[in-house]
């Protein structure tokens, strides 16, 4: 040990002087080249073919790539059946009060402003998409699910499922006061293709889903999806506009563009950045979506200040008054730290808001190649000796719930579901059916087992795997779970316990995150804990189709494939009646739970909140479909109740306190009941 | 024989060291606690050590009794008899039978009918169950803090008045038992006042009752002498005083194992380089170069990432790189030795080289091998400590106390005092004891002791 500083700086002197006497290779280099990215390969490639000084106007995204598919002039077919949606109620609430400027906190600072190439998907981009990509064509309204304008106001869908037409809100502008066209369409689809925003997600989804996105006029617009989808406008509708008279798509893009501000869609602009420490949005007077039906009640504030604060530092912000909103993030933080005078004073508000989205697939698996795991019956003993209540109440503060469905959040989830109680007793009737039995010897009074067993019981700390249930051919019930989480440590050693006193020996191994992942795609694990995110639509032959039953490298992680959940996948991916792909989707969510290869965890379909009194929320808090409390900006700031807080705070008058902090207004903890 | 005897300057040595009472005592005190740790199952364990049951005596460390042999109920949850006992509870439980029969035995003065109505009762009140100093294993979770309130108010909401106060009595209650037994719990749940919640939780919370202040709470709990966690719980509720024990037996036992195999290694291939000399020492220090420079901890991060590390595993990555350190002074003291007459004598009377080495250069060279030892008994504690700290250790759960440590340090445990300092007092105690034992050994053995220095 006491070697081992001296050695360290030998080591790095020698590294050091390596690099003093060579040139620098390229292994050597590899991490920071990566880091600065683009910046090195556009430079050389500036060298070799000096980007030439274009007008806007002359760019031509296609250059990029060779396979790069352009768009063409079509007509609009005569008749069209148009359809638009001004039914449902506006997303924000009638109450909402516009001004103010709100505090809030981002984890880091943003790594690019662009919304394409590299490090786009970072901490930042929820805001970014907020105000961009959010104004794509159409969009789902959060709460009834059915689609609404956004920036077209009619679309119209052929019979083939595929070719979309869509008419645009004449009024929208960009920031700087351009009307937007169909052409800012064509353009972002043209660009998503580009070899210049070296993006190889946007390069393949362009290619994947879109087979052309033609102008017809200034303001329709036409899209030919790749494939026949019975959601073409979820599939194709998404498509945002992007500024063609601001854009210069070139070599240089990314790095131009990587700290710059596009013009925007949405109704902020950034006024002010500060680099490493906060960014300033400011709202657009007269933004042309102020009096759209669907952004009532949106967008208040006049101004959004996001400061950079570590995520375990954002309390201590909020206490002082310095941001006025934070989304807790553990269950420990919500109950235990909120004890400080401005909450019990009612002066800081707190709410676990009742959200409802899809959390995907969480919890463990167990492999059906393993032998262990190919009786049915034994599968059927793991999900009775797993006690999620008491792990929920004595580590996790009694907020979780328990998951039950393989759709989890979706529509498609199979309500008549149960998961399967903890019952040991149950659990042992399963393992005896499945072969299982305590072995005979450990109620032997033989004496040499016994001297054996206190031998043993100096040298290890178990003496007792003996009572572990063991089968006929003699093999114990014994198992190991790998898993890449070492948060979860501590749930695992618990469930450990229990499994081991009904007599059932589950080892745990932790490994490295990514090892543990690629066991589980390579199937090479008994038992494995994994979670895989998922969308509003399910996609269920990824995780259960018999294609992929005897490939490994896919989620199917479990070997799973039955011809009666191909043929349902079939149905849910082609049938045009949503009762039918219901159906099919309540069967396979029944059919995953009757064979029982996965026991589902927990999760939070809540949003923790707390924010300063004068931070007022609608009647409903958040819509339904909220995944970042920041997605829909519904909130607003009271400037009157502002004044009363700090004439309280002078005063040290307290507000009354509400102790009941579960906003539920859709309903979402009865599903759990 | 001859070997028994020692020769006159390892006996003054010997002498030396246990005349400096500081290192002397600290051998005493570690090797005594190592000598414990040995015995772990049977200080540090949720199993008894005796049972007396109806005139029988079992010993449930050697053997496996099912709660059915002793006539103990299953948990709520569970229904079924063939799990392990519990022995803890299982001592409680006949304790308040004892309790009980006696109360009502004073009640009922001496109509023998009564008496023997009241012993028909209590069977098990002659019983008794004998547990470990430390009666919890490293492993179980102990929820009790949080869960005891629930499980007695679902006994009352029952009506089942008796068993509530058993349960409380049992556990060490005694003033909720009080209150259960007079009747007087009622009263004081239906009481706004005392509990706004209205069960005994909201009792507890109010501060009414103050023995049951801290119950209702998630572990870690503080230091609880009547549940018998001397130390606390940790962030599962494992007991720290049965991890710290046990965790001490698996890292003082790693350090010898991997010290011993290491310093033999060490020793031999340096003298051997010392002894030998020539293109042989200049060989094989350039391969002690090359292993040295690469670092330890490093490898053993990536040799745990890939497989799961188990003790033994552990023990061989650290050993490639232990013995290496020992060999330059073995190496050096060995060519001091070399040329001295008593060596040139051995060999001008034919000595083998292995003779030389080991019978003749061997005992006078053992003066770094002695002093250095101590030390690197506390960097293989510390080592292994650092690498359960940062996770690439022994698998969970395995006790240890760079888990501890890890635990203590998160933020959420910071204020929890009890588990930043166990784990801390623990290495601070035994890597002082180790120092002073080496301080000692080296003081013993430097034969300058009376030198002048001119």
């Amino acid at each position: 040990m006491n070697k081992w500083i001296p050695i360290g700086a030998v080591l790095g002197l020698l590294l050091l002087a390596g690099v003093l006497v060579t040139p620098i290779p390229g292994w050597l280099g590899g991490s920071g080249e990566e880091e600065a990215g683009t910046a090195g390969s556009v430079a050389t490639a500036e060298a070799v073919e000096p980007a030439e000084a274009t007008s806007p106007a002359e760019v031509d995204p296609a250059e990029g790539g060779d396979d790069v598919r352009a768009s063409t002039e079509v007509t609009l077919p005569e008749d069209l059946d148009w359809e638009t949606n001004y039914d449902d109620p506006p997303i924000g609430s009638p109450d909402a009060i516009r001004g103010g400027t709100f505090n809030y906190s981002i984890g880091q600072y943003p790594m690019t402003f662009r919304l394409m190439g590299p490090n786009s998907n970072d901490a930042f981009a929820g805001w970014n998409r907020a105000f961009t990509m959010s104004f794509g064509l159409v969009g789902r309204h959060p709460v009834t699910d059915n689609y609404i304008p956004r920036m077209a106001t009619h679309w119209a869908i052929e019979e083939d499922q595929r070719t979309l037409y869509f008419q645009l809100d004449p009024d929208a502008r960009w920031s700087d006061g351009t009307p937007i066209t169909a052409d800012d369409f064509v353009f972002t689809w043209l660009m998503m293709q580009s070899e210049h925003i070296v993006d190889p997600f946007y390069n393949n989804y362009a290619e994947q889903f879109y087979e052309s996105v033609d102008r017809i006029d200034d303001h329709t617009l036409r899209i030919v999806g790749t494939r026949p989808s019975w959601r073409p406008l979820s599939d194709y509708g998404g498509i945002w506009p992007t500024p063609e008279h601001a854009t210069v798509l070139d070599e240089d893009w990314v790095t131009r563009t990587n700290n710059q501000w596009q013009v925007a869609v949405g109704p902020y602009v950034v006024s002010n950045v500060s680099r490493g420490e906060s960014v300033t949005l400011d709202r657009i007077d007269d933004w042309w979506g102020d009096g759209k039906h669907y952004f009532q009640g949106m967008y208040n504030f006049d101004r959004i200040h996001l400061r950079v604060i570590p995520l375990e530092r954002n309390l201590d912000y909020l206490r002082r008054g310095e941001i006025d909103l934070i989304a807790e993030n553990t269950a420990r933080a919500w109950n235990e730290d909120y004890t400080f005078p401005a909450v019990q004073n009612g002066w800081i508000r707190r709410a676990r808001v009742f959200v409802d989205t899809p959390s995907g697939v969480y919890g463990l698996h167990m492999n059906l190649e393993a032998p262990i795991f190919q009786n049915e019956d034994f599968r059927k003993a793991m999900h009775h000796l797993f006690n999620f209540d008491r792990l929920n109440r004595n580590l996790m503060f009694d907020e979780y719930f328990r998951q039950v469905s393989f759709f989890e959040g979706t529509e498609y989830a199979n309500p008549d579901i149960q998961p399967r109680a903890f019952n040991p007793s149950l659990a042992r009737e399963y393992l005896e059916r499945a072969g299982y039995r305590r072995p005979e010897h450990i109620r032997g009074r033989n004496v040499a087992q016994n001297v054996a067993n206190a031998v043993r019981g100096l040298l290890f700390t178990r003496s007792d795997t003996d009572d572990v249930l063991v089968n006929e051919r003699g093999e114990k019930a014994s198992f190991t779970v790998i898993y890449g989480s070492a948060g979860l440590t501590r749930h695992l050693t618990v469930m450990q316990q229990e499994y081991r006193r009904a007599g059932v020996d589950m080892r745990l191994r932790l490994l490295e995150p990514g090892t543990a992942f690629e066991r589980g795609l390579e199937r090479k694990y008994e038992m494995t804990v994994t979670a895989r995110t998922a969308g509003f639509f399910p996609s269920p032959r990824q995780y259960l189709h018999t294609d992929f039953k005897e490939a490994v490298n896919n989620n199917n992680i479990w070997g799973f494939g039955t011809s009666e959940v191909d043929e349902l996948i079939e149905i849910y991916e082609q049938d045009l009646d949503f009762e039918a792909r219901l159906e099919a989707m309540h069967r396979i969510d029944e059919i995953v739970h009757e064979e029982a290869f996965y026991i589902p965890f927990w999760r939070a379909p809540f949003i923790w909140l707390a924010h300063w009194d004068y931070l007022r929320f609608p009647e409903f808090y958040l819509p339904k479909r909220t995944q970042q409390v920041t997605d829909y900006l519904v909130f607003w700031i009271d400037p009157e109740r502002r004044e009363a807080l700090e004439e309280a705070m002078r005063t040290g008058e307290a507000f009354p306190v509400d102790d009941d902090l579960d906003v539920d207004y859709y309903g979402i903890l009865e599903g759990f009941e | 024989m001859r070997r028994l005897q020692l020769d006159p300057i390892t006996r003054k040595r010997i002498e030396r060291f246990r005349r400096i009472k500081r290192g002397y005592y600290s051998l005493v005190i570690l090797a005594v606690a190592m000598l414990l740790s040995i015995f772990a199952p049977y200080l540090a364990e949720s199993r008894a050590l005796l049972v007396w049951y109806e005139g029988r005596a079992y010993f449930p460390t050697f053997q496996y009794y099912e709660m059915d042999v002793f006539g103990q109920e299953p948990p709520a949850a569970w229904g079924m008899g063939d799990l392990e006992t519990e022995y803890l509870r299982l001592q409680r439980e006949w304790r308040v039978e004892r309790h009980f029969f006696e109360r009502e035995r004073a009640e009922v003065g001496d109509d023998p009918d009564a008496v023997a109505e009241l012993e028909r009762r209590y069977p098990n009140r002659r019983n008794f169950v004998i547990m470990p100093a430390i009666p919890w294993d490293p492993y179980e979770s102990d929820f009790w803090y949080n869960e005891i309130l629930n499980d007695i108010q679902l006994v009352l909401d029952e009506g089942d008045d008796a068993r509530a106060e058993m349960i409380a009595r049992r556990d060490g209650l005694a003033e909720l038992a009080d209150a259960i037994h007079t009747g007087e719990i009622h009263e004081l749940v239906a009481d706004v006042e005392a509990s706004p919640t209205g069960d005994l939780l909201g009792l507890a919370r109010s501060g009414v009752m103050p023995s049951l202040a801290g119950l209702g709470e998630v572990p870690p709990t503080p230091p609880d002498f009547a549940r018998r966690h001397y130390l606390g719980t940790d962030s599962q509720g494992r007991d720290v005083a049965s991890r710290l024990f046990y965790g001490f037996r698996i890292s003082i036992f790693f350090a010898l194992f991997l010290v011993f195999f290491g310093q033999i290694i060490g020793t031999i291939v340096g003298s051997l380089q010392g002894y030998l000399g020539g293109r042989f020492d200049i060989l094989s220090q350039r391969v002690l170069e090359v292993l040295i420079a690469i670092p330890f901890l490093y490898v053993v991060i990536i040799m745990a990432a890939l497989f799961a590390p188990t003790f033994w595993m552990l023990l061989g990555i650290m050993a490639i790189f232990q013995w290496i350190s020992i060999t330059f002074y073995m190496r050096t003291e060995m060519y001091r030795e070399k040329t001295r007459e008593y060596c040139l004598a051995a060999r001008s009377y034919g000595a083998s080289h292995l003779r030389i080495i080991f019978r003749h250069l061997l005992p006078n060279s053992l003066t770094p091998l002695v002093t250095f030892t101590p030390f690197a008994v506390v960097g293989a504690v510390f080592a292994l400590t650092g690498l359960d700290y940062l996770g690439y250790g022994m698998p969970p759960p395995t006790p240890s106390w760079g888990e501890l440590i890890d635990q203590a340090l998160m933020p959420e445990n910071r204020d929890k005092l009890w588990l930043t300092l166990a784990p801390f007092g623990a290495i601070t105690i035994t890597l002082v004891l180790v120092v002073f034992i080496g301080e000692s050994v080296r003081e013993a053995f430097d034969p300058k002791q009376y030198a002048r220095y001119e």
